[in-house]
């Protein structure tokens, strides 16, 4: 009986101990976030809606996975929007890629919005994507 | 007892271990061989798979521009592979190859660099990067290992997208086409392994605000259109890096050639998502699992792209 619980014990010590086992990694879910009630500037208020933009845009960030659109970076909207509160312009401008000015821009609540939606949206996402990467694998759970 | 249960346990994972050494590709084998079957049967005739392929191409498309009976080696050309026109007009280019002359200066800064020459004594190298260093337990690119390379002989380190590094990296790969390597990307262990399904899981993840995945137009999408230009595919993508890119090279031919991380990270951003740093842990195991991909197929570096 002795040997039997040796044997077991090593089992599963040397399985652990030998790295040949899953190599899973719990991350937090944000598959929850509702991105249309988080980024509601009419319900929400334009600063606490870009306070949550910036909680999970930060989120984002670590996780390597914040968006970028046509050059500006969801933290050069954040950063463009602070800005714009802080000056009392009714205007965002959007930057180019290497960071300077572009004619083109957007009005505060709007840069709000896409910021706060760009942040949760990236971790739902990637929480999503968790789930369904497997799907576009030939061999796997791609089927044609 | 518990001298018992250390010797059965260093036994057991030993055995555990040895029994496992063999077949630490085997996933990625596996996957590499079914993505080659997709890639062959999708090509085989267009036309005629219309349905399962290309159901938004045109006929016209389809007849005119995509080759049938493709062989898998040749997919090592990327969408030349398959594009009828692209080929053409890819021709035409090869004959006098604006990347010619940043070979002979990337056998220049090899002359030139002792340091370079003594960390890269062989140079039909490129077929072999990236692998997995077992003692770092981390995967090394051929960009890292030159930057490592200068910074431990207290040189500065080069740019990681193009300048020097592309160019030293083109001598490499035409040294390593002439001597008709092939790709040769082994997964020596249970972390390496590891390494190539944090990178698989990478390339086929939807990102960005596009909410696209690399897999979305070099998987599904190969051989489809955007504007004017017909999709590469997965299969034999990174034989040919670096590569000299008309768009890139527009404004100074030195420019026109860039690594596979400067190419990658241009696709992340494409899809509208902020790329890992060039030699981040992220944008190395991408690599070293597209380049599994690739494995057993010709280089063909460097080359040239729209």
């Amino acid at each position: 009986m002795k040997k039997i619980y040796s044997v077991v014990a090593a089992t599963g010590l040397a399985l652990a101990l030998s790295g040949c086992g899953s190599n899973s990694v719990s991350t937090p879910s944000f598959a929850d976030l509702d991105e249309k009630k988080l980024c509601n500037v009419q319900a929400n208020g334009i600063e606490k809606v870009l306070a949550t933009a910036a909680t999970y845009n930060k989120i984002s960030k670590e996780h390597g996975v914040e968006f970028k659109r046509l050059g500006m970076t969801n933290s050069q909207y954040i950063t463009g929007a602070q800005n714009a509160i802080k000056s009392g312009a009714k205007k965002v401008v959007l930057l180019n890629k290497k960071g300077k000015a572009t004619k083109n821009s957007v009005t505060v609540s709007y840069a709000v919005q896409r910021a706060c939606k760009f942040a949760v949206s990236s971790l739902t996402q990637a929480a999503e994507g968790k789930n369904t990467w497997r799907a576009a694998v030939p061999g796997d759970g791609f089927k044609y | 007892m518990l001298l018992n249960i250390v010797k059965s346990t260093a036994l057991v994972a030993l055995a555990s271990c040895v029994l496992n050494a063999g077949e630490f590709n085997a996933q990625a084998e596996k996957d590499r061989l079914a993505l080659e079957k997709y890639t062959v049967a999708k090509f085989k005739d267009a036309e005629k798979n219309r349905d399962n392929f290309f159901p938004y191409s045109t006929d016209s498309e389809l007849k005119n521009n995509i080759k049938k009976d493709i062989k898998s080696e040749e997919f090592s050309m990327g969408n030349y592979a398959f594009s009828i026109q692209g080929q053409f007009s890819y021709n035409e280019i090869k004959e006098m190859p604006p990347y010619e002359e940043l070979v002979e200066a990337g056998e220049e800064i090899y002359n030139e660099n002792k340091a370079i020459q003594a960390c890269f004594p062989e140079t039909t190298i490129a077929g072999d990067y990236p692998y997995f260093d077992e003692t770092r337990k981390e995967v090394v690119s051929l960009t890292s290992a030159i930057n490592e390379c200068l910074s431990n002989a207290g040189q500065k380190k080069w740019n990681e997208k193009k300048g020097k590094m592309p160019i030293l990296q083109a001598y490499f790969a035409a040294e390593s086409t002439d001597a008709e390597k092939k790709v040769n990307i082994k997964i020596p262990s249970a972390e390496a392994a590891a390494a190539y399904e944090r990178g698989k899981e990478y390339y086929y993840t939807q990102r960005g605000y596009l909410k696209l995945s690399c897999a979305t137009c070099h998987v599904q999408g190969a051989g489809k259109r955007v504007r004017n230009e017909s999709l590469s595919q997965l299969f034999g993508h990174t034989t040919h890096f670096p590569v000299y890119r008309l768009k890139w090279g527009k404004d100074k031919v030195a420019n026109g050639l860039g690594t596979l991380e400067r190419r990658m990270a241009g696709c992340i951003k494409d899809q509208g998502q902020v790329p890992p740093k060039t030699s981040s842990k992220e944008m190395k195991e991408l690599l070293y699992f597209m380049a599994y991909m690739s494995n057993g197929m010709n280089v063909d570096g460097p080359d040239v792209r729209k």
